[in-house]
């Protein structure tokens, strides 16, 4: 176990580097100047040529260790760990002073969009709340889902087991604006129980935690349904009941806890997924999440945004894989 | 078995540590969607409108407009009263001595001489540099900072170009004192930093309204200073963006900052150091972001905000059609009123009040309560109108038939615009003849304009050597994705192919994709927009000057400039007025480097019986700080409104 944790580890670093390089040339390709406003007065033209330049936006080769070298880490590393230059330019600040500039272990930059930000301080207000809301999300879909698959393998083509396959396949197929805009006008205007958008209350997460975990919940009442089905064939379960064990017992100790294994596989890309926000959610509820930046930084070609999040939800998704592989080993033993 | 719950738990841990962490704000007083996200509060830096919104609430400039008055009068702010030289060459703004940043400090005109320095400062990177330049010796000032830098820049790296870099900033502020014609000067009771003395480089009779601009703001040096950062290799000062935020910022307006979270809301407090804070009738005000159209509109019905400012789904104009059905039912009232026999309570006579010139607000507050009058439209300081690309070669290098003016006026003539506003944009938008908003300016009157008219249009056309359409290009019509931007060029491109047999192709881009298409000429006709920055009629001429950042068409007449230049050196109002009229002319009735199609309208949501404060006025300038709750007994509860324009003879009307 501690090997593979260790491996991936140190295939994070590479699998990073790739994502990087892939992504940086290709937001780097996106026509359009990012300096450039999208409506209203143009800055001048010197203005937007000493910009480049301090930001390395003329020079892609530059653009790309210089972030490198800020955003790993590695400039941390050397300025505060290895050597004290980040102590003495610390300290020549002050005494001139100056508040010293900001420093991050990894620094990801400012943003081009909104001038008075820097990436670290925008994931810092954004991740907490999709990470949130995503969590409460996989919640719903684990408990939701697995509930339904478990019904539905009891009696296969019941009604009852039609009837979740019906909604898991509703769940699967529509997408989130068109949920979200029905939750919205059904539960938030005509009903009035729960506030149309915004963040912050324990109300205001009901809604787009429901429609952020549908799709999910559908996915794992029928992965839940599958193995429940398979599983309830088997003999170790002719075995539990031959021995006069309660049916309850049967199918939770015997039948799902084998039945899970796949659904938990499914938890680190969904939980990923769903932590990194979700632009339609988001929009739909006014969420103050992860979710619009990777729509919106494009839109804008906010390199260093753009950067950012794809590099933090690469490696949320990779560490997410990893710590569901370690659970998944620790549910049961027998997988090494 | 318990195992299984081992990610359920781990999941619910999550979500309390985080929900426990976050911060929860009691409702404002006063909460309002602004049109976009803010995306800076360093005033020599923004450009942007929510910014200069924002500004006007946290800063407070040397004067102000009263937004309140037809002619936007200047009011005072930090200065409490100006004079100005007879050649209007010299300002003396004199402070008053109540103004104080958020921490207590007096505000004095040292503070004002910095954050103007700063705006002069290549290093600032301000957009708006260019309104700075009116001050004596400001374009003389910015060219030798931006000399020495690009001097120090191009020297080897050594000990040699460290030495200029670190004189660069003594050598610029005293460079600075030498020439730029700003000083800070004693009270004649020698209170120090008492007197801004300004010297204008030419007489500038809109300099005091850009004064009230939010550019013009002053920042607190002390803050500010620690972020500038002078890089050791080049001289050039690096800007840190910490300084703008709650907790850190100091600034010298109504409101403090109090929460700022990024795509999330900001707050603001009254400020306990304002000079005037007395005037104000509330106390907090909540900004929440909130991107989505049709959110935004929900977040009104539903009472989470007061103020839509920006209310743009694309059903809006159905919104507005119901106003207009609740207008029509009061005139039904009126009428059965009137008709039996006067009885009753009388209902409000919508047609005399806009006879009489009332201010749209004041009619919505004397109207029953009814939720369809929370809709507002009202004329925005801003036109939608064509560009021509006027260069004789096309970006790729084809022949460009757009540099002759005969056939740009043609094609010009043929635009069939009240379509455009009755049917495609259906919001009450007038149509448009001139690029400066008539009615917008005090004392300036734009000129006639084109009129639709098709058949001069096709004998313009034939002159130009292209009788029937034929022998030319097809015409390419570049715009900008969203916004309905493609319906507007729908309609274009069906009447130039209708009434002038030609061929039209449309063109969208992306909005980025489309600047840059724009700043280098890679365009035939594109669509196009411009709002005023200031009250004064060359905020929209100048940018047809041959070498402004913003003159896309590339139009270039030593005619139009001459007059630009002439009006410039007078001193007289009314002359510098025509003449400035007779430079429009030129763009609009001859050369047409541009057609304008529509003047903007700007779509609120707000009920006015809830809610005072917000002006109808054509410039559009909102300032929060004004906004009072009816009824609520916190200031005086009584609407505000722009005075009729028309009032009746007897004495009555609107208050």
């Amino acid at each position: 176990m501690t090997t593979m944790i260790a491996r991936r580890l140190l295939q994070l670093p590479i699998i990073l580097l790739i994502i990087y390089t892939l992504t940086l040339s290709l937001a780097w390709a996106v026509p359009g100047n990012p300096l450039e406003k999208g409506e209203g007065r143009r800055p001048p033209e010197e203005v937007v040529e000493a910009m480049s330049r301090q930001y390395n936006l003329d020079r892609f080769d530059r653009f790309f260790t210089s972030y490198l070298y800020n955003a790993t880490g590695v400039r941390w590393l050397w300025e505060s760990v290895l050597t004290d230059r980040a102590g003495q330019a610390r300290e020549r600040a002050i005494e001139a002073g100056q508040s010293p500039p900001p420093r991050f272990v990894f620094d990801f930059g400012p943003s081009l969009q909104y001038e008075d930000w820097r990436v670290n301080e925008i994931v810092a207000d954004a991740l907490p709340v999709s990470v949130t809301l995503g969590a409460i999300a996989i919640l719903i879909a684990l408990v939701v889902g697995v509930f339904a698959g478990v019904v539905g393998a009891v009696r296969p083509n019941s009604f009852a087991d039609l009837a979740t396959l019906t909604v898991a396949l509703v769940g699967i197929s529509l997408p989130s604006f068109v949920i979200g805009t029905v939750l919205v006008v059904v539960f938030g205007v005509w009903l009035r129980l729960f506030p149309i958008g915004g963040w912050g209350t324990p109300a205001q997460m009901v809604l787009p935690a429901v429609t952020l975990s549908l799709p999910f919940a559908a996915y794992i009442a029928r992965l839940t349904r599958m193995g429940m089905i398979e599983h309830l064939k088997a003999d170790f379960i002719r075995t539990a009941r031959a021995k006069g064990l309660p049916e309850s017992r049967v199918l939770l100790k015997h039948a799902l806890k084998n039945a899970f294994l796949p659904v938990l596989s499914y938890l680190g890309p969904a939980a990923a997924l769903a932590m990194t926000g979700s632009f339609v959610v988001e929009r739909v509820f006014t969420i103050p999440g992860m979710g619009q930046h990777f729509v919106n930084a494009v839109l804008n070609k906010d390199l260093f945004l753009i950067m950012g999040v794809v590099l933090i939800f690469a490696t949320m998704l990779i560490v997410f894989n990893l710590l569901v592989d370690v659970l998944y080993r620790w549910v049961d033993p027998r997988i090494d | 078995m318990w195992k299984l719950l081992a990610p359920v738990l781990l999941l619910a841990g999550v979500v309390l540590t985080i929900s426990l962490t976050d911060v929860r704000d009691p409702p404002a007083d006063f909460t309002f969607i602004n049109r976009g996200d803010v995306a800076t509060l360093d005033v020599q830096r923004m450009s942007w409108m929510q910014d200069i919104r924002v500004a006007r609430l946290v800063y407070e400039g040397l004067i102000g407009n009263d937004i309140f008055t037809h002619d936007y009068e200047p009011r005072p702010g930090v200065a409490e009263r100006w004079d100005i030289s007879d050649d209007g060459l010299r300002y003396r703004f004199h402070l008053r001595p109540d103004a104080k940043w958020s921490n207590g400090e007096p505000v004095t005109a040292h503070d004002f001489v910095y954050s103007w320095r700063r705006a002069l400062l290549p290093d600032t990177v301000s957009d708006y540099a260019a309104q700075f330049h009116l001050i004596k010796g400001g374009a003389a000032f910015y060219n030798w900072r931006q000399a020495e830098i690009d001097a120090i820049e191009a020297m080897p790296a050594g000990p040699e170009r460290q030495a200029a870099a670190s004189t660069l900033w003594k050598r610029t502020e005293q460079a600075f004192i030498e020439m730029v014609g700003l000083r800070a000067l004693p009270s004649d009771d020698g209170r120090d930093g008492a007197i801004l003395e300004v010297e204008l480089e030419r007489p500038t009779p809109y300099f005091l309204d850009l004064c009230a601009f939010a550019i013009f703001f002053p920042v607190y040096p002390p803050l500010v200073k620690q972020y500038e950062h002078p890089n050791p290799e080049t001289g050039r000062l690096e800007i840190g963006s910490g300084w703008t935020k709650p907790g850190v910022l100091i600034s010298n307006g109504p409101f403090n900052l109090t929460r700022w979270r990024f795509k999330r809301d900001m707050r603001f407090e009254k400020s306990p150091t304002y000079w005037n804070r007395d005037a104000i009738a509330i106390d907090t005000i909540a900004m929440p972001s909130v991107e989505d159209p049709n959110a935004q509109v929900l977040a009104f019905e539903s009472g989470a905000v007061d103020w839509v400012s920006d209310v743009s789904p694309s059903y809006r104009r159905y919104i507005l059609q119901r106003k207009r059905e609740f207008y029509d039912e009061v005139r039904a009232a009126r009428r059965a009123w009137e008709d039996g026999g006067r009885l009753g309570t009388e209902p409000p006579d919508i047609d005399a009040m806009i006879e009489q010139g009332w201010d749209p607000v004041a009619i919505d507050s004397a109207l029953p309560t009814d939720p369809r009058k929370n809709i507002h439209a009202f004329p925005a300081f801003g036109t939608y109108f064509y560009n021509f690309n006027c260069q004789d070669k096309l970006a790729d290098g084809r022949d460009n038939p757009f540099k002759d003016p005969r056939l740009r006026r043609a094609f010009a003539l043929a635009i069939d615009k009240q379509r455009i506003v009755r049917e495609v944009r259906g919001v009450g938008e007038s149509v448009a003849r001139t690029l400066i908003p008539p009615g917008s300016l005090a004392g300036y009157t734009p000129p006639q304009g084109l009129d639709f008219d098709p058949v001069a249009a096709r004998a313009l056309l034939a002159e130009a050597g292209y009788p029937g359409g034929r022998g030319l290009p097809t015409i390419e019509i570049l715009f900008n994705k969203d916004g309905g931007h493609d319906l507007i060029a729908q309609s274009i491109a069906k009447d130039w192919q209708d009434y002038l047999g030609v061929n039209v192709a449309l063109q969208m881009r992306e909005i980025k994709v489309f600047r840059n298409d724009l700043k280098n000429q890679n365009f035939m006709v594109s669509r196009a927009g411009w709002f005023g920055d200031y009250g004064d009629p060359t905020t929209f001429l100048d940018i047809n000057r041959a070498n402004d950042g913003n003159n896309d068409r590339r139009y270039n007449n030593p005619d139009f400039e001459g007059l630009l230049d002439r009006a410039n050196d007078e001193t007289d109002p009314a002359k510098r007025m025509s003449l400035l009229q007779e430079a429009e002319r030129i763009l609009v009735e001859r050369d047409l480097p541009l057609v304008p199609i529509f003047q903007y309208v700007q779509m609120y949501f707000f009920n006015p019986d809830q809610i005072t404060g917000i002006s109808s006025h054509p410039r559009q300038e909102q300032n929060l700080f004004l906004i009072d709750r009816l009824g609520d007994g916190k200031g005086a509860d009584k609407v505000k409104a722009l005075p009729p324009r028309n009032p009746p003879q007897e004495p009555g009307g609107n208050s």
